[in-house]
């Protein structure tokens, strides 16, 4: 099939690769306007406190210097999902790094120096600090008042009013109880996984600019449109006179979906009167932007004697801190908490709970990796007990094409069969290896998005006959860039370098929903399919009146329109448009994509009412060499197979998977926010270590390709599953050398030691 | 505030700094010079790394005062301006770019162990790279630019 295409499927480089390797690309903190001044935060120090008051009088003393605080700023609340949040604390501080104040000042020492002048006098607050804690009756509150949601949310929204319960959802099909009492076997654990950061390496950065009653926000974020809408509302202006311009984008993995600085440096640019710029520290970014959201999981599975799954039954509790940013993943994690298994009879509940602490929010794979850690460490407890091969269990319960799937939907378009067998052959399977090597696997699933997930696209030609791409969507490192211009160059019959692209500017390009839960690839691009097909069908139509043949017999080709009908036929696109802009109008293809009806193609629905496209599997393998001494895992290989519809770019897609893979690597073995009564006690990266070139082990990237036929030339999204599920594969590994079952993540070697030395008092040694 | 006199990227350049300025500030706020990153305070992330008389630094944690009659070196250098150079077009290819932000410091970082060692094996990339993180690729792709580099490529 790849013979088909001229662009898609092959290693075009990225058009906006020069531009970043050398040193040309501007960030979020390379932005700069005439006259702009530095922002800082003040923040609190106390992770549940009420404001007696505060005195800003001495701040504002110093020449050149703007200060400002809750009074001065927009009374409203705000939020994507749930708006419990205002712009400054109002009344009490709920976590340590809540913004209380801020100062503008020429430059970032002076900022500084005002902040130190500000005095606040706290009355501190009882505190809570683990999930467990705060859903306890009598628990101190976060909130006093829960909510409001905004709409998209308020159908599925079901908090527990007066307590710190702000979303539980629960979902089950058959007769769980009577399930799990026929069950051969039951297992029932509980597991927990750590809050991780999302560590890019760029910190937030925004520059807003507020002059002459509009504001232009230059900032770097995964979601340009709901920012705008945001901002737009909260400044009470019209979203015409909100633009939101993205700057290169540094890296994202979730933690750039929600507005971080940029309410603070719009309303000190409307104090200031002057562009504000704001550049998180990188000790801001751990104690005060946001981690993932942890979750601790039990999972109750009933299984035969033959090793098939009957039944599960599968509890989250969600600690979100003090924000309920949590709310996606603890959504996700009811249709995705299953993993890729066929269970007749199942039940899921999700219980997201406010504690006293930074919040949490999407991360890459937001709420998969959390639930995945569970089952997939469960399955090879199954496994042993019943004698079985782990691979052996997976292939025997794993989703085939046309079962139903954990949320009622036909499966279709599903390669993990192949995506398993190809790991396990790679890993080297049940061949022999020395007694301290171990090796584990897991099988992953992830459903697509699905809240108004829209995406829309613009192509234009340009005088010369090349094309130009226009779209809402962030481009944060993922290589979005190089794949719409190779959607848009098959389409418009253009070699790659004749297509060029813009992308998320509210100003300029059509809406997207933005860049978020590996949904680009699939809606934008083809929103951009669409739009390029929209904009080839234009030029034909003026060719048809140039040439007088009519449209249906012409072509696009090689820069050209052609006709196989008249063979003679050759006319440059260049010539068209030269027509086209002078003479009739200019070519502007419009596509979108996302809404109700977009895939008539399904298969029958069992149930739901909406359905959408676009499971992404993937199965992953290790081999881990473990020091019993000392505790240390010390991975060697790793192998990462991922049903990606059809590979689109495969130097993008291979580079998805290492790097998602790496990201899971430092999630299985040592990335933890630690947290000492609400405070973070390690906010560097001197002590909050991500993985480094020296510890990275081989790794097999694996793409399997089974057409999704709703998406772009079969595509499906890449961009989260691979950091997935490193932690199980790896726990599994452990487990095959050193006889022990780690539950809590991370795996680092006190924990490995811990286990071990348990298990031997368990065994009277 | 000092008159430093530098030689950033084979020009000779003089600009007014504070004595305590840190030689990364000096180049993203004096010199407009933005290729080199800040990704941190603690020199512990390499987005930073700038060369100074052939060695890979954190310019986050030198003095610029302390450059001065030395040659530096950053990413704005690299090629001609224009046209990217062996080592750069090799990082698009295989991929060792994605956000980009911690490119430039690895640029500078490859092109010092290059230098020192025109055909390094994998371990010694890995080595000379510790002190740059990154976060997106994986590493294994920038190893890769770098191990082609070696071969001739
Ligand atoms: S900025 Fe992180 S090492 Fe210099
Ligand atoms: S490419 Fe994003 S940090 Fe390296």
């Amino acid at each position: 099939m790849a013979d088909d295409y001229r662009v898609i499927g092959t290693p075009v480089v990225r058009p906006d690769g020069a531009e970043m390797i050398s040193g040309q690309a501007v960030y979020g903190p390379d932005v700069t306007q005439p006259g702009m001044l530095w922002g800082k935060i003040l923040r609190s120090p106390l992770p549940h406190a009420r404001i007696r008051s505060i005195d800003v009088e001495k701040a504002r003393a110093l020449p050149g210097v703007t200060v400002i605080t809750a009074r001065d700023v927009p009374d409203r609340r705000y939020g994507y999902a749930i708006e419990d949040e205002q712009i400054f604390a109002v009344d009490k501080v709920r976590y340590v790094g809540e913004p209380v104040a801020a100062a503008a000042a020429p430059d970032e020492e002076r900022a500084l120096e005002a902040l130190s002048l500000i005095t606040v006098d706290y009355e501190e607050l009882p505190a809570v600090f683990t999930a467990a804690e705060a859903a306890r009756d009598g628990a101190p509150l976060v909130h006093d008042e829960l909510g409001p949601a905004r709409s998209v949310y308020l159908a599925s929204w079901n908090p527990v009013h007066g307590t710190n319960i702000i979303h539980q959802a629960s979902h089950h099909r058959g007769d769980v109880d009577a399930a799990l009492a026929r069950a051969d076997y039951v297992f029932e654990d509980t597991f927990h996984a750590s809050q991780i950061h999302h560590s890019y390496m760029e910190p937030h950065a925004t520059l807003a600019a507020a002059r002459s009653n509009a504001v232009t926000v230059w900032t770097c974020s995964q979601e340009v449109f709901q920012l705008r809408t945001l901002l737009a509302g909260l400044f009470a202006i019209p979203e015409s006179r909100m633009r939101v311009i993205n700057t290169k984008v540094g890296g994202g993995f979730g933690g750039k979906i929600e507005p971080r600085l940029e309410p603070v440096a719009v309303a000190l640019s409307v104090h200031s009167r002057k562009p504000v710029k704001i550049v998180m520290t990188r000790a801001e970014e751990f104690t005060a932007a946001a981690g993932s959201t942890p979750a601790t999981v039990t999972v109750k599975t009933g299984v035969t004697k033959d090793g098939t799954l009957t039944v599960r039954d599968i509890d989250f509790l969600w600690d979100t801190g003090a924000h309920a940013e949590g709310l996606p993943p603890s959504n996700r994690a009811m249709k995705d908490g299953n993993g890729p298994y066929r269970v007749h009879d199942l039940r899921i509940s999700s219980t997201l709970v406010y504690t006293n602490k930074m919040r949490g929010t999407q991360l890459r794979g937001l709420g998969v990796p959390e639930g995945a850690f569970a089952i997939e460490s469960q399955m090879d407890m199954i496994a042993e007990r019943l004698g079985m091969d782990p691979l052996e269990l997976r292939l025997k319960n794993i989703l085939e094409e046309g079962d139903i799937n954990s949320i009622d939907d036909v499966v279709q378009s599903i390669g993990l069969r192949e995506c398993l067998v190809s790991v396990a052959k790679e890993i080297g399977w049940g061949e022999p290896k020395p007694a301290n090597v171990g090796r584990g696997l897991s099988v992953i699933a992830k459903s697509p998005t699905t809240h108004s997930s829209i995406s829309s696209a613009y192509v234009q030609f340009n005088e010369d006959g090349s094309a130009q791409v226009l779209v809402g969507a962030s481009e944060i490192g993922q290589g979005m860039s190089v794949v719409m211009c190779q959607i848009a160059a098959e389409v418009l019959g253009l070699p790659v370098e004749a297509v060029g692209i813009a992308s998320a500017d509210t100003g300029t390009t059509p809406y997207d929903r933005g860049t978020f839960s590996s949904r680009v690839t699939f809606y934008t691009g083809m929103a951009v399919k669409l739009a390029a097909e929209d904009a080839r069908k234009q030029l034909l139509e003026v060719a048809s009146r140039m040439v007088e043949i009519p449209q249906d017999d012409l072509a696009a080709a090689e820069e050209r329109v052609v006709s196989p009908a008249h063979p003679e036929l050759s006319l440059p696109f260049r010539e068209v448009l030269e027509r086209a802009h002078s003479y009739e109008r200019p070519i502007l293809g419009r596509g979108t994509y996302g809404g109700k009806g977009d895939y008539p193609t399904l298969p029958h629905k069992a149930q739901r009412k909406e359905y959408v496209p676009g499971w992404k599997y993937a199965a992953q393998a290790v081999e881990a060499e473990i020091d019993e001494e000392t505790g240390i895992v010390r991975v060697r290989r790793i192998a990462s197979a991922h049903d990606v519809g059809k590979s689109l770019n495969p130097v993008s897609v291979d580079g998805q998977i290492i790097g998602g893979v790496v990201m899971g690597l430092g999630y299985a073995l040592h990335e933890r926010l630690q947290f000492d009564q609400g405070r973070i006690v390690n906010p560097s990266f001197m002590d909050y270590k991500i993985p480094s070139s020296q510890e990275i082990p081989e790794i097999k990237p694996i793409a399997v390709e089974v057409p999704l036929p709703e998406g772009p030339f079969g595509a499906k999204g890449i961009g989260e599953l691979a950091i997935v599920g490193i932690a199980p594969a790896i726990g599994n590994a452990i487990h095959e050398v050193l006889g022990v079952r780690l539950k809590e993540l991370p795996l680092h070697p006190e924990r490995v030691l811990d286990a071990v030395e348990s298990q031997r008092k368990r065994n009277g040694g | 505030m000092a008159l430093l006199e530098l030689k950033v990227n084979g020009q000779e350049v003089r600009v007014e700094a504070p004595d305590t300025a840190l030689l990364l500030d000096v180049l993203r706020e004096r010199l407009a010079l933005t290729g080199a990153k800040r990704g941190c305070e603690t020199s512990h992330c390499g987005c930073c790394t700038v060369r100074v008389d052939g060695m890979a630094v954190h310019s986050c944690v030198v003095l610029a005062v302390r450059c001065e009659g030395k040659a530096i070196a950053t990413v704005e250098g690299c090629g001609d301006g224009m046209e990217l150079d062996r080592l750069q077009r090799l990082f698009l290819e295989h991929g060792a770019v994605q956000c980009g932000y911690c490119g430039p410091g690895m640029l500078m970082a490859a092109q010092a162990l290059l230098e020192q060692n025109p055909a390094p094996t994998l371990d010694e990339v890995k080595k000379g790279l510790d002190g740059n993180l990154c976060r997106c690729t994986g590493y294994t792709p920038i190893f890769d630019a770098i191990l082609a580099y070696g071969r001739g490529e």
